[in-house]
């Protein structure tokens, strides 16, 4: 089975761009996708589940006579799609005229991303990986059985995603990427029979760099640390949140620099843009051409190059996310549909947790989170909290069943410490943190 | 919608000797069953923002799982494509599972299910198509709903409506030669809006979602939804972060359900309990909350987010009792964890879509109603917390810690509703919160809103409840 897109389905596409054209469109975006999955499953160490995928979709945004719409099919044979257009040019324009829709100006349109490997995130080892393979990977990663540990889930999969973008304008832009995964879910049981879990996983585009060993090991050691959790008062206390989690609090404040959200007013960082209303200590930034990163992309759904930028500069909000639509809707210049890379600089003089530990010496670390939300136009959030009471550095003891409130702003102008332990396998780049005076109830 | 079978074997391009051949296909490594679920669904979507419908689209998602078992162990495949090269390649690859024959068979081998769909039982009858219709009849419900909300308050600054519809049409197929069918419809409108005071702003948002055809669109819905989504928004501009700490809360009847969903009813998913992860999986016929409690998934009420002619094994949809007078009676079972168990499967065999294998998974999810009186319950408590608007929940299997997260409520104090308050998230254990519950109201309602599961996969669920009174719960405060 071919995992990567072949002359014929691409042919198929821009041949679907052209027929949108004739039928009317004036304006056509086309991209098609294709992904190629296999997934072996374990419990208890011995396989239970296998799955293998290929989904491959047609997404079509068109503009014509002014108006939007966007289509997609995974049924991809020409004369249904011709069928499919037509009726979707038809659907289009018994919508309402929309005079800032347009697709980006021409010149900021990716040019380089011709192979789709540009980023180095292609493994032709999964050209040669067999079933057989798949399985003994699959099983040489569990850590069943150990004393006290219950149950133990885990999945090896692996997959490769090629997409190419067209538009009317001459676009070719095309991503393709393999992803190689581990991840294991242990639960174990203490004296009284409370059930207690956790997980731990790694990802990378390049098979020889894949943790399989340990990710099993570390999922169990997870597990037990938990085993005797006390209670604390409710209060305020210093918060340090693991790099595995800390993601969790960075993601609201990158959804309020997002134009879907600033042109709705449901934004907490409405008129924020050149405002400093993070601390001097803080800086984010957008890098999304590193080669071989995962999460690096030449280009936004748009089509749009990506570029290094500052997000958040020592504190002062350097750009929104904006589209085309939404820029021409508020006025503003477009930047990019949203940011790809996300990358928290160090601050505090930390490079490990281990520091970051020992420079706030008392308070709570948050090595997971359950349930919670915030709320998109002031800020306020409210999650579910587990972790250790930390006491002169060390951990004394697991606690759960807490809750952190606040809002966002007061959060973040309360960062004390970012470290350098961001793990390459997440989506953004967060380090530990650690923030001040975070209210605990418990 | 229940079609002529003649209907679905011309949309996959199926017929019963290929479908047989393919289960025997994916028999052929020693698996004990083989299921097939093909799928062909619409999706269509109208979104009005900034006063007019200025976005839209179709989406078409079509194709088929087929699942080979052995035992317990799950092999699984999809194709996009239904000739019948793809579907044997596929078929071929879900075989891999079994590398040897095993002896233990899932529910239904040695007692299938015969029999065609009855369109006389049917739970979701179109009134109004969603297919085949011109987007554009749709536009002035739109419309009309964004001028009722409009009008309503001043301080309003911008209104979203949504407006999504799919239609799945679903045949069923397995190595036992049971052959069931089913067109699936699903309509969901939700708003969002954005008000403004002075400084302030605000948003409040409500959505309506039921298995019905386009019929769902009509004057008293706009009524209803444009009331629903600015009742409160006083009470929101007025509301504080309270104290946080550990406290009794009054649940509302209707949305606070969400508590049965994550505290107990991903609990009483076999799949956790036969994997040995559940905090429930030693509890079965034990008291596990007061007497007189009854709670249920239910796959039978017409119309509901939640029902089901069929699951996605084909397994009848029905009615599941969880907990009877206080005791635990039944977890809820795919035919996996029915064989496990020793019990017929309750229907609750779902999955997103054909590119997923079935778990057990919930459907509409309620308590019934008890004896006391909603005003009674909030009078009982000295200080405490009332809430009934909710956005998101979660729940942690194996320790039972379960979080929901409330969009608004009030204060009790001395039994009276005094403060507002909003965005906090309440934390508790799971069986302490069954054991724990201190009243039951008499008004049992059912929440109209599109609730959707996120267990590995996401498939649409409801959840209702009578007004509850749990004696301590976490609330998160300042």
């Amino acid at each position: 089975m071919n995992a990567l897109l072949t002359q014929q389905e691409i042919a198929l596409a821009q041949h679907c761009l052209a027929y949108a054209q004739e039928q009317g469109a004036q304006g056509v975006r086309i991209t098609l996708s294709k992904t190629l999955m296999n997934l072996i499953g374990l419990l208890n160490g011995q396989v239970d589940k296998t799955a293998h995928a290929l989904d491959r979709s047609l997404q079509i945004q068109l503009l014509v006579d002014g108006r939007f719409g966007t289509f997609s099919s995974n049924r991809l044979e020409q004369k249904g799609l011709e069928e499919f257009i037509r009726d979707a040019i038809g659907t289009v324009r018994m919508l309402e005229a929309d005079s800032y829709r347009a697709l980006p100006a021409p010149e900021r349109l990716v040019k380089n991303a011709v192979t789709g490997r540009e980023l180095d995130l292609y493994d032709p080892a999964y050209d040669d990986l067999t079933a057989e393979q798949r399985r003994e990977m699959a099983l040489q990663s569990t850590a069943w059985p150990q004393p006290g540990l219950i149950a133990e889930e885990g999945e090896y999969s692996d997959s490769v995603f090629d997409s190419l973008t067209l538009d009317s304008q001459g676009l070719y832009a095309r991503h393709t990427e393999t992803s190689f995964e581990i991840g294991y879910e242990s639960t174990v049981e203490d004296a009284e029979g409370n059930h207690l879990s956790s997980y731990w996983w790694d990802a990378t585009p390049r098979l020889k760099d894949l943790k399989l060993k340990g990710c099993a090991e570390k999922a169990f050691r997870r597990a037990k640390e938990q085993i005797g959790p006390q209670g604390v008062p409710s209060g305020k206390y210093t918060l340090i949140v693991d790099n595995e989690c800390a993601a969790k609090l960075l993601t609201p404040v990158l959804n309020a620099l997002g134009g879907y959200s600033l042109q709705q007013k449901n934004s907490f960082l409405v008129d924020s843009l050149g405002k400093k209303l993070f601390p001097e200590s803080l800086t984010i930034l957008d890098a999304p051409l590193t080669q071989g990163d995962t999460g690096c992309r030449l280009f936004d759904s748009e089509g749009v190059a990506t570029r290094e930028m500052p997000v958040i500069e020592k504190g002062v909000v350097k750009t929104y996310f904006l589209n085309t639509y939404m820029s021409a809707k508020m006025g503003l210049e477009p930047t990019i549909e949203d940011i790809t890379r996300a990358k928290v600089l160090p601050t505090g003089g930390c490079s490990t947790q281990e520091d970051v530990l020992q420079k706030v010496k008392d308070g709570i670390l948050v090595t997971g989170f359950n349930g919670g939300n915030s709320n998109p136009a002031t800020g306020n959030f409210s999650y579910g909290v587990e972790g250790f009471l930390i006491k002169d550095g060390k951990k004394v003891h697991p606690v759960r069943e807490m809750l952190i409130t606040g809002d966002f702003l007061t959060l973040w102008n309360n960062l004390v410490a970012a470290a350098q332990d961001a793990r390459p396998c997440q989506s953004k780049l967060v380090p530990t943190l650690a923030f001040k005076n975070v209210d605990f109830s418990a | 919608m229940i079609c002529s079978k003649a209907y679905y074997f011309n949309l996959f391009q199926v017929d019963e000797n290929l479908l047989d051949s393919l289960t025997q296909e994916g028999l052929r490594s020693g698996g004990s069953y083989c299921d097939l679920f093909f799928e062909n669904t619409t999706y269509g979507s109208l979104l009005l923002r900034d006063g007019a419908v200025t976005s839209g689209g179709n989406h078409v998602d079509f194709g088929v799982g087929i699942r080979v078992l052995a035992g317990e162990k799950t092999g699984f495949a999809y194709s996009e494509s239904t000739s019948p090269a793809d579907m044997t390649a596929c078929a071929r690859a879900a075989a891999q599972i079994a590398s040897a024959p095993v002896d233990v068979s899932p529910y239904g081998t040695r007692n299938p299910i015969r029999g065609e769909p009855n369109p006389a039982a049917d739970r979701y009858p179109l009134a109004q198509p969603w297919r085949g219709v011109p987007m554009s009849s749709f536009l002035p419900f739109l419309q009309k709903l964004e001028a009722d909300i409009q009008r309503r308050d001043t301080r309003i600054v911008k209104v979203i409506v949504n407006l999504a519809f799919q239609v799945s049409d679903i045949l069923m197929y397995n190595s036992s030669k049971e052959l069931k069918w089913d067109t699936r419809p699903m309509g969901s409108v939700s708003v969002s809006v954005v008000f403004q005071q002075g400084t302030q702003t605000e948003n409040k948002s409500t959505s309506r979602s039921f298995r019905c055809g386009a019929e769902m669109l009509s004057d008293a819905l706009i009524q209803e939804m444009a009331a629903d989504v600015v009742k409160g928004i006083d009470e929101r501009f007025a509301a504080r972060r309270p104290k946080g700490g550990q406290m009794p809360v009054v649940m509302g009847a209707g949305a606070s359900g969400i508590l049965l969903h994550e505290a107990m009813g991903h609990a009483f998913e076999a799949d956790f309990n036969r994997k040995g992860t559940s905090i429930f999986a030693d509890k079965m016929g034990k008291q596990i909350c007061p007497k007189g409690i009854q709670i249920i998934d239910d796959g039978t009420l017409a119309g509901n987010r939640g029902a089901l002619n069929f699951d996605d094994e084909g397994i009848p949809g029905q009615k599941t009792y969880m907990v009877e007078d206080g005791v635990l009676t039944s977890y809820l079972h795919d035919r996996i964890s029915a064989v496990h168990y020793g019990v017929r499967p309750t229907g609750n065999g779902r999955r997103e879509s054909f590119r997923y294998a079935p778990l057990p998974r919930m459907r509409a999810t309620y308590m019934e109603s008890g004896t006391a009186k909603a005003q009674d319950l909030i009078a009982s408590v000295g200080k405490g917390i009332y809430v009934d608007e909710f956005s998101n929940g979660q729940v942690q299997i194996g320790e039972g810690d379960f979080t929901f997260y409330v969009k608004a409520g009030f204060l009790i104090e001395n039994g009276r509703l005094t403060m507002p308050v909003k965005d906090i998230n309440i934390i508790g254990n799971g069986p302490a919160a069954l054991a724990d519950m201190q009243g039951v109201a008499d008004d049992l309602a059912i929440d109209p809103g599109a609730w959707t599961c996120g267990k590995e996969q996401s498939v649409p669920v409801s959840c209702g409840i009578p007004t509850v009174l749990i004696g301590h719960l976490t609330v998160g405060g300042e």
